[in-house]
């Protein structure tokens, strides 16, 4: 139960702030909705002059950020939606409830636009599951989570990668990425811009669950953090189908000027948001709302985050219409207010108004200017043991962060919508089929390991990788989604990473002409009991565009006497690899990234796929060469002769095979000689490796040949996460 | 010793919603006419038996075997433990 | 030949049927609300795959007294030809339209993938363009796919031919005798848990499933 003591996150800065522009004191309901709107998790307050610097702008961009999703022109008339959604603190304390909320926020960010949903991407980060239980814990049922709800509103899941690392272990990481498809002309936007229209609560009644939410995720976990038990959620993903299907009728019938997730702060947020947008007022009235218990106080009913809540602002003269949809499909929904023109968010009980703040005010918090520490040098490593090259290559397939991940995807009902064409596993990235005859293709990507060493370079890298795999299946990227999680940004070295990392992103996305079209922010990942803070960790997702289905090229070996040939150039760097993590050796830079390399390599490769001169395609990254074989192997279930003594001057088996230097691909071809030629027109290194053949890998190395049998490498592969997680099942 | 028949039964906790005990008391129950059925929710049972010097003894483990492998989840769950006669 | 494809709450896989019955094979299909579902002079009648009610307290148990499967037995008992697909499937247990019951997997997870299944029994609307004992391939789908029937309900299944398809070289839900689809004595009502409209084209990994719905255009009772 809430006290009527004021429980707030705001500083007495903010809070004289407020008293000033406000110019008397605000009344408990007033407070309420200023902390919530004014958390770090809501207004961003610490981050918006940095992520400004990020370019949103381009030829495809229709919106960029600040609105629920960004939104592309795919052509034809028809648009593209994305958005990303954290779940991580809830998701440590509640994994399956944290993670399928966390589903269920993002999927209500692309409705909002008028958009139908498409598809899911998962990014998840853990700690080690092979000795933490409570890790292992967490991922079955994140994954259960994001499972059942997903699957019960028939949109699949259609790609993801998990992360494991020591520091995510109390606090993990549980990003959810939503893509939707519309017609421009039926895009709605989150404004409220007429007065006179209604403004509808629909789906779930508002109850005590969820209070301080935005505030909870606003703070680090506390040493009780199992008791946090006001700020779970309950999911219901078959109340939010029916949301999804009554709300895009209700547009396509043309009868909404908006839409607007309730997440964040509840009520408070959403309502002030939408005026702030529409440069209009709202008046509330608090009686109409339908709440689940007894005796909520008007605080209470304003900050809630219960669950499968949208706001929908009705063109006035259509609210008949908006009913008979809403009955038709079983829908609850309350007529809780009037958009206005007075620019002030009323909030009305009877007769009595109890809270009155001016739109521009709740919804523009005042900027922290934080401090930033410049970054320390990491330390070395130390030397590097001969390898065992065999046995590593089969840990490194096994490890948790690149082992298959079939365990986790099979869960996911990834053919819903009989668009997947990219399947789970089979190419560096998902393709969904468009309305319009072309392909979007999407993939998720994060590197802690490198970001802690660098945060600038690792950030910049992280948005080459995610490129790179776009452009592996065929794709121009279009766009790209930001998520930068980090611990406590009064701590100045943290901020200091994040300040480098979205400098990073910024630069190397200006050098790639590609545009961010939203993101999140998400402090204070770290808790009381270790004080440990997580890793620097962005998490970017990009989206890019197959023209036609010819240019989609999937990573399997594609048939017997294909040459391979290795593109870009292989330098001793193993600093933030996962073969360093083999080895439990920490430190150094990074590999480094060559931004204009990098670019002019990717354009290269999509000019040869578009050629057709390419069969097969696999960016290379973690666990290098070796494993990048190995999976295109596994997956064509078919062998290769592979003879490295060319690819550099190393004579080091682990230089050129566990190596992660940046901006290098594998392909396959039937013209070998002509791919090199145009490789060296572009002045890009590319090293024809061998032939696909057989059922091994044989690696030819400098001073030994290893054979790694297709039937070894894919039970390497193929059965280490069961085994780890489910070790009693055959 | 003696042995005694343990019924736990897990739900979600009583100030959270049940979506699944809505639907059934809406589609399926006051659909077909049985209004005098006000509210639905739903749990898990597991049934147990357990060795204890007296009742409650046995409850007492009971409750403790819930919380210590955690057979529900406290943030989000509440569990009822009765325990029958002896058998 | 017009084709009824219902919509419950909570049906996902509707739109999907739709569009390869309609755009992709040209059948004249349409998609109607339960509630709605009272005209049995459809020709046939397609109940499709997601989580009708979400699934709340047994798959199918609470669509299968939708007003729409009076409509449904009233066509099955006219041997108009009736098809289950996965939830569908579900729904058609819980009203008594099929036999068995379908329980949870016996690994405990939903499963998505795509399986080679093997055709028992041709003489079905939904069949009757596969031979007897070929492979098809098709995606499943599901958290409760594990067919169960008691020993002499297994028996006299096996020998009236209500056994439809079966996995071919796989089980990835225990289900009893690799049984995926069962079809009602009279064999016009068939449920099955791979889906087939999610086997379409060759794009998305096959297009067997076409043959399960052109079937139906070439049955003759």
């Amino acid at each position: 139960m809430i006290s009527n003591a004021l429980q707030t996150t705001l500083t007495a800065e903010e809070m004289q702030y407020a008293r000033n522009l406000l110019g008397r004191e605000p009344t408990h309901l007033e407070w309420a909705m200023i902390d919530a709107e004014w958390s770090e998790h809501c207004s961003y307050k610490s981050s918006k002059p940095i992520i400004s610097q990020l370019p949103s702008t381009g030829s495809r961009v229709v919106l960029g950020p600040g609105y629920d999703s960004g939104v592309i022109d795919i052509g034809n008339d028809y648009v593209l939606t994305l958005h990303i959604e954290s779940h991580n603190h809830p998701s440590a304390i509640d994994p399956y409830g944290g993670a399928a909320t966390g589903i269920g926020g993002v999927v209500r960010d692309i409705l909002c636009m008028g958009t139908t949903p498409i598809g899911f991407l998962d990014s998840l980060r853990f700690g080690d599951i092979k000795s933490s239980d409570h890790s292992k814990w967490l991922l079955k049922n994140v994954i259960r989570g994001i499972a059942d709800y997903g699957n019960c509103i028939g949109v699949p899941t259609i790609a993801g990668e998990i992360e494991f690392d020591e520091c995510f272990e109390r606090n993990c990481l549980v990003d959810v990425v939503c893509i939707g498809v519309g017609r421009k002309d039926e895009l709605l936007l989150a404004e409220a811009t007429n007065a006179g229209d209604s403004i509808y609560l629909i789906g779930g009644t508002t109850g005590r669950d969820g209070i301080h939410g935005a505030t909870f995720a606003s703070r680090t976990l506390a040493a009780d953090a199992d008791r946090e038990r006001s700020a779970v959620q309950i999911p219901d993903p078959f109340t939010k189908k029916l949301i999804i299907e009554a709300t895009l009728e209700a547009n396509r019938r043309g009868l909404l000027r908006g839409c607007k997730d309730l997440g964040g702060g509840g009520l408070s947020t959403g309502l002030s948001e939408i005026a702030d947008k529409g440069h209009t007022g709202i008046d509330v009235f608090l009686d109409l709302i339908p709440v689940r218990e007894p005796d909520m106080t008007s605080t209470e009913v304003m900050i809630s985050e219960s669950q499968e809540r949208m706001l929908l602002v009705a063109k006035k003269g259509c609210e008949s219409a908006l009913r008979t949809i809403m009955d038709q499909y079983g829908v609850s929904y309350a007529r809780i207010g009037e958009v206005t023109s007075t620019e002030t968010i009323k909030i009305k009980r009877a007769d009595e108004t109890l809270a009155a703040l001016p739109t521009q005010f709740l919804a523009n918090a005042p900027i922290i200017n934080r401090k930033a520490n410049p970054p320390t040098s990491p330390r070395s490593f130390g030397s590097i043991p001969p390898p065992d090259t065999r046995k590593t290559i089969l840990e490194l397939l096994a490890s948790p962060t690149i082992a298959s991940k079939e365990w986790v995807y099979s869960q996911y009902d990834h053919e819903v919508g009989i668009r997947t064409i990219g399947k789970p596993g089979a190419a560096d990235a998902a393709i969904l089929a468009l309305p319009n005859g072309k392909f979007a293709a999407v993939k998720v990507d994060g590197n802690s390991k490198v970001c802690h060493l660098d945060p600038y370079i690792g950030a910049a890298s992280v948005l080459a990788e995610c490129c790179r795999n776009v452009t592996a299946v065929g794709a121009e990227p279009a766009a790209f989604l930001d998520h930068c999680q980090f611990g406590d940004p009064n701590d100045p070295d943290i901020f200091g990473a994040f300040s480098l990392t979205v400098k990073g992103l910024a630069d190397f996305a200006k050098t790639i002409n590609v545009p961010c079209v939203g993101g999140k922010v998400s402090f204070y990942n770290e808790d009381a009991i270790t004080n440990r803070a997580i890793k620097s960790t962005p998490v970017i997702t990009v989206l890019g565009l197959i023209e036609k289905t010819e240019h989609i090229t999937t990573m399997s070996f594609k048939q017997q006497g294909e040459s391979i040939i290795a593109v870009g150039s292989t330098k001793a760097e193993f600093s933030g690899s996962e073969y360093f993590n083999l080895l439990h050796l920490d430190g150094g830079h990074p590999p480094q990234l060559h931004f204009d390399l990098e670019v002019r390599t990717q354009r290269t490769i999509l000019e040869l796929i578009r050629k057709g001169a390419v069969k097969a395609c696999h960016d290379c990254s973690n666990g290098g060469l070796a494993v990048a074989l190995s999976e295109m192997a596994i997956k064509g279930e078919i062998g290769a002769e592979i003879d490295l003594r060319h690819l550099s001057s190393s004579s080091r088996d682990d230089e050129l095979l566990f190596s992660e230097s940046n901006s290098r691909f594998i392909l396959t071809t039937e013209t070998p000689r002509a791919v090199l030629q145009h490789l060296t027109d572009n002045h890009i290194p590319g090293v024809e490796l061998g032939k696909v053949t057989g059922h091994e890998l044989n690696l030819v190395l400098p001073n030994h040949t290893i054979r790694l049998d297709l039937e070894v490498l894919q039970d390497a592969y193929c059965t280490s996460l069961g085994r780890i997680l489910e070790p009693w099942q055959k | 010793m003696n042995r005694f028949p343990v019924e736990i039964i897990i739900s979600n906790k009583p100030q959270a919603r049940d979506p699944e005990g809505e639907t059934i008391a809406r589609d399926l129950v006051h659909k077909e006419g049985f209004h005098a059925v006000k509210d639905v929710r739903t749990g898990k049972l597991l049934a147990i038996s357990i060795e204890a010097e007296d009742e409650e003894s046995a409850r007492k483990l009971a409750i403790k075997m819930c919380n210590d492998l955690r057979l529900y989840n406290p943030v989000a769950h509440s569990i009822s433990v009765r325990v029958e006669h002896q058998i | 030949m017009r084709i009824a494809v219902v919509q419950f709450p909570g049906s996902n896989c509707d739109r999907d049927t739709v569009h390869v019955l309609s755009n992709v094979l040209g059948l004249d299909a349409r998609l109607i609300w339960h509630r709605d579902f009272e005209d049995d002079s459809f020709d046939a009648a397609v109940l499709p795959g997601g989580f009708s009610f979400g699934d709340h307290l047994r798959a199918g148990a609470i669509a299968a007294h939708s007003v729409a499967m009076r409509t449904i037995r009233k066509m099955a008992d006219q041997r108009k030809p009736i098809l289950g697909i996965c939830n569908g499937f579900q729904i058609l247990i819980e009203a008594g339209l099929l036999p068995g019951a379908l329980l949870r997997n016996s690994c405990l997870r939903f499963v998505c993938k795509w399986t080679t299944l093997q055709v028992e029994n041709p003489d079905t609307p939904f069949t009757c363009a596969l031979e007897k004992n070929s492979k098809v391939r098709m995606p499943i789908a599901h958290n409760e796919g594990r067919f169960f029937a008691d020993a002499k309900s297994l028996n006299s299944l096996r020998d009236s031919g209500q056994i439809i398809m079966r996995y071919s070289n796989e089980n990835p839900t225990g289900t009893t005798e690799e049984i995926v689809s069962v079809s009602n004595w009279n064999r016009n009502v068939v449920g099955m848990m791979p889906h087939p409209e999610r086997a379409s084209s060759p794009l998305l990994g096959g297009d067997d499933g076409l043959k399960v719905f052109k079937s139906m255009m070439e049955w003759t009772p």
